[in-house]
């Protein structure tokens, strides 16, 4: 891993016995009424971390995160935050992890689903966020301001930082949602000090020195433990503290002077040596002392509260406190002329680790630029794997221009960081300038990974395609795909299904979806032959997804499964149970369009697109069972998790909304729709908003303008037909035949999908289309497939299940809060809607959670699914 | 408000050590006989003068006055 997750961010700091109690300080703390935010908010070395390590450790569901200076960018700052919560409460953040992860939602959409969660736990859970100053900035704002303003009450999140925060504090402030505790409260008191230097240090100072002390510190604990360190030992500590108070000096200046004089020459030289690295382990001191027995020495500096904090409970981890690592650090550069070298050597054994980002860090503190866009070099095509470009693209503003200009592989892969961060301005410039590299004498260039020069040509035009595409170019993407097909290597299968696949995109925007299919099988087949196992099953989602639309039901089916063969461990099962479903709901058999549904969320995380799917096909089933609200609730969730994933929107989830309101008869909703997306049957018709001009000629038909609706049809059709989309085709056939009240569309929709067996897309019309298929058996009685569809269609709604599985089975109360549970209502709106108590509706889940043996909201409502507990 | 390199002067309370010169990237650090230090110099431009009052904040110095001052360093060495 490039770019591991740091365990040690999460560690909950122990802290050492012999603390000073101060319960002026834990009455701010335990005031929990109302109170959404603490902010703990000093300079460095007031104790912040101390108070709010202690606080935490007390309370029955702590989620710490130590925030660092990388996690200023938003992608790195929610990973640990939602990963801390998802620690604390099991299952809250899972789903919003995987959106995360896709790199494509907007934070609140994934901030809602973890609110959702948090909002009906039963629990209280406490979040803090430790040197939070490191971390603040315009990147992390945005999703803070949402999450604090809609943290529910049983989630308490407490900021500990140099800086106050750009929060909205006055608001909070006003509505008495913030309390704060600042320097003036945590600087220690005469008292205090007296505790701490006599009782916990036993120093036996008397009053007058310790008035001295605290005076001069001014109550910074801080500076009273280097205080503390000074006088250990000494026989002349009034003559000191009277030195001391006598001197205007910076108060760690004067005091971190005196500690390291007290210390062995040995001792010395260690803290001021490994003062360059954050993070301080035995083995890595050894490398950057040049000597053996780091770990040793760490657990001796640990022992005697030598500026050492521990990272995790094993000795394994620690760092100096920060104020100290900084005088430390001023030292080091005063003192020594060997920075850059301990630099170097610390660089060199992350390198050897593998961890590349602190290998660069350290490479570039150096001042070894050269090296370091060599780490990053390599470093590349891993991290673009594992869809982490943020980093490499940060590297981008570290690594100097001159560098790049003779590199053509480093340049590529900062191409390829810039378009996947959707920075796209001088993207062309650096491709031509890659070129004119390759076209030049090969002499001046400088290579570290030999194997990625082939692989240049091809990607050159990948990226202009990919560029083209950005620019709304279908044309010139598809033009330069296919330069890329023919200039990429042989053996270079990644950059030839990638153009592909391009070239496939831009043809499916573009409505012609043979070209489309032809692309994404090329893709698919290539990513398969180097065992991209997880892109072929992307690939699948849109091929299926085509031929649903050329109506070629069965090839879809087969599509799914035959992705399905290649390994159901594969992150992407989940989307192709997702996909089956669909076509089970088109064959109107809804057990097994339920099941799949099942079988998709065991399966956990599936690919960027699936949060929305999976809800998409679950509110088509709840329309077929006749719960057209359950139906637009699981729509209107669907719309919050929607991620296009580089995808055309070819069917837009408000556009499916409106159809599910103008069968259920809210026309003034289905209208109001219409009307926002400016759509007219008038309109010049493109594939792109086939499916809403579709949903319009509904709309036109529920309202009774049947003309508009004909019309509108007739032309969708034509369009169709010229398109090769035979399952448009099918289903205005189908509205025709109702706005007409004839069967003979009806007869040529027949025929197309007889050998596709739909049924659905019949049935779901209702009496209608009853009629029309009663009128047509008569007429052709012979014709089997007619009489099957109105048979299908008299079926009526299956009956309410008992419990079967449960020991104890849920009241109806809890049933009706378990129904609640599967919507994505808030912990409040649930309440609001059930006329009770938020607390009720959190006793509530806790039985529900306790009775399902479940203990988060995601599996209570895939468990009642199993249990088959949701069926009305 | 320039964006542009200009001469600042940062005035804190306590005497820093000389040393510290480095730390802020060579700006120049002079302590008083009144408890007060002076740090002056270039700085490149405000992202850098905000790196520079983040690091003072860092260690905790308080700070009594920040002031863009004249760019001539002769008239403004004389605690030196």
């Amino acid at each position: 891993m490039v770019n591991p997750l740091v365990e040690t961010k999460l560690y909950l700091p122990r802290n050492r016995s012999g603390l000073v109690s101060r319960p002026r300080l834990d009455d701010h703390l335990l005031r929990r009424d109302n109170v959404r935010l603490t902010l703990i908010s000093a300079p460095a070395g007031f104790g912040k971390t101390t108070l709010a390590s202690a606080w935490l450790a007390e309370r029955p569901r702590p989620a710490w995160v130590s925030l660092e200076e990388s996690d200023q960018q938003a992608a790195s700052f929610w990973m640990y935050v939602l990963t801390a919560l998802e620690r604390a409460a099991p299952g809250v953040a899972e789903g919003a992890l995987v959106l995360l992860q896709s790199g494509q939602a907007p934070i609140e959409a994934v901030l809602a689903g973890v609110l959702n969660e948090l909002s009906v736990q039963p629990d209280d859970l406490d979040l803090v966020l430790d040197d939070y100053h490191l971390a603040d900035g315009p990147e992390i704002r945005p999703g803070m301001t949402f999450l604090v303003e809609h943290l529910p009450p049983q989630v308490h999140m407490l900021i500990s930082t140099r800086a106050d925060p750009a929060l909205p504090l006055a608001r909070l402030r006003a509505r008495g949602e913030l309390v704060e505790i600042r320097a003036a409260d945590l600087r220690f008191t005469v008292d205090e000090a007296t505790v701490y230097l006599n009782e916990l240090t036993g120093l036996d100072l008397d009053a007058e020195a310790i008035a001295t002390l605290e005076g001069r510190t001014e109550g910074w604990i801080a500076a009273l433990r280097l205080a503390a360190l000074s006088l250990q030992g000494r026989d002349d500590a009034a003559a000191f503290i009277d030195g001391f108070a006598g001197d205007d000096r910076y108060v760690v200046d004067y005091l971190l002077d005196e500690v390291l004089d007290l210390q062995p020459d040995d001792v010395r030289r260690f803290l001021l040596e490994t003062s360059v690295v954050d993070r301080l382990t035995g083995p890595l001191c050894d490398a950057v002392t040049g000597q053996p027995g780091g770990k040793a020495m760490l657990e001796s500096l640990e022992r005697q509260n030598l500026f050492v904090v521990p990272l995790d409970d094993h000795r394994r981890w620690y760092r100096y406190h920060h104020l100290f690592a900084d005088v430390l650090r001023t030292h080091l550069l005063d003192e020594r002329g060997d920075v850059a070298e301990l630099h170097r050597r610390a660089g060199r054994w992350y390198e050897k680790a593998g961890e590349t980002v602190a290998a660069v860090r350290h490479a570039l503190a150096s001042g070894d630029v050269e090296h370091a866009a060599d780490l990053v070099e390599l470093a590349a095509p891993e991290l673009r794997r594992e869809r982490q470009e943020a980093t490499l693209r940060r590297w981008i503003d570290d690594i100097p221009d001159e560098l790049v200009r003779h590199r053509p592989v480093l340049a590529i892969g900062f191409v390829g960081a810039l378009m996947s961060s959707n920075e796209f301005e001088g993207v062309e410039q650096r491709l031509s300038d890659v070129e004119r590299m390759l076209a030049g004498p090969p002499g001046e260039l400088v290579v570290v990974d030999r194997e990625e020069v082939q692989r240049l040509p091809g990607a050159i035009e990948t990226y202009r395609a990919a560029l083209a595409l950005a620019s709304g170019d279908p044309a010139g993407t598809i033009e330069h795909a296919a330069l890329a097909l023919d200039r990429a290597a042989d053996s270079d299968r990644l950059t030839t299904a990638a153009a592909s696949a391009l070239s496939g995109l831009a043809s499916w925007a573009g409505g012609d979806l043979e070209h489309a299919h032809r692309g994404y099988t090329a893709a698919a087949q290539d990513l398969q032959s180097i065992g991209h196992l997880a892109d072929v099953l992307g690939c699948s989602i849109t091929l299926a997804d085509l031929e649903t639309t050329q109506g070629h039901l069965r090839q879809a089916q087969r599509t799914f499964e035959h992705a399905l063969d290649l390994g159901r461990g594969l992150r992407g099962t989940a989307d192709m149970y997702v996909g089956l479903s669909r076509i089970a709901w088109e064959r109107n058999d809804l057990d097994a369009a339920g099941n799949y549904l099942r079988l998709s969320e065991e399966m956990g995380a599936g690919l960027p697109q699936n949060p929305y799917r999976w809800r998409v096909a679950l509110a088509r089933i709840r329309e077929a069972e006749g719960d057209p609200a359950g139906a637009c609730d699981l729509l209107d969730a669907a719309e919050r998790v929607y991620v296009g994933d580089f995808s055309p929107n070819v069917r837009p989830i408000a556009a499916l909304r409106a159809r599910v309101q103008a069968a259920r008869g809210d026309l003034p909703a289905a209208r109001d729709w219409v009307r926002r997306q400016g759509l007219s049957a008038d309109d010049e018709l493109s594939y792109l908003r086939e499916y809403e001009h579709v949903t319009l000629a509904r709309i036109l038909i529920a309202e009774g303008a049947r003309t508009d609706a004909v019309r509108l049809l007739g032309r969708l059709e034509s369009a169709a037909e010229a398109g090769g989309r035979t399952g448009t085709v099918i289903e205005v056939l189908v509205l025709r035949a109702i706005a007409q009240g004839d069967v003979q569309p009806l007869e040529r929709a027949l025929t197309l999908a007889e050998p596709e067996d739909y049924v659905r897309t019949f049935i779901a019309e209702g009496s209608p289309m009853s009629s029309l298929l009663a009128s047509l058996g008569r007429r052709r009685p012979d014709w089997a497939y007619p009489r099957r569809l109105l048979d299908a269609g008299r079926v009526a709604a299956p009956p309410a299940a008992a419990q079967p599985g449960l020991v104890d089975p849920l009241s109806d109360r809890e049933l009706d809060v378990l129904r609640l549970l599967v919507s994505e209502l808030d912990g409040p709106s649930i309440a609001r809607e059930l006329v009770v108590s938020l607390n009720t509706v959190r006793t509530h889940t806790k039985h529900i959670y306790a009775k399902l043996g479940v203990n988060n909201r995601r599996s209570a409502v895939r468990r009642a699914h199993q249990l088959n507990l949701l069926t009305r | 408000m320039s964006h542009d390199s200009a001469w600042y002067e940062i005035r804190l309370q306590g005497q820093l050590h000389p040393r510290w010169a480095s730390w802020f990237d060579g700006l120049t650090v002079t302590s008083s006989t009144d408890g007060t230090t002076v740090i002056h110099g270039r700085v490149a431009d405000q992202a850098a003068l905000h790196g520079v009052l983040q690091k003072l904040r860092d260690i905790g110095l308080p700070l009594l006055s920040v002031a863009q001052i004249d760019p001539d360093p002769a008239t403004h060495t004389s605690g030196d």
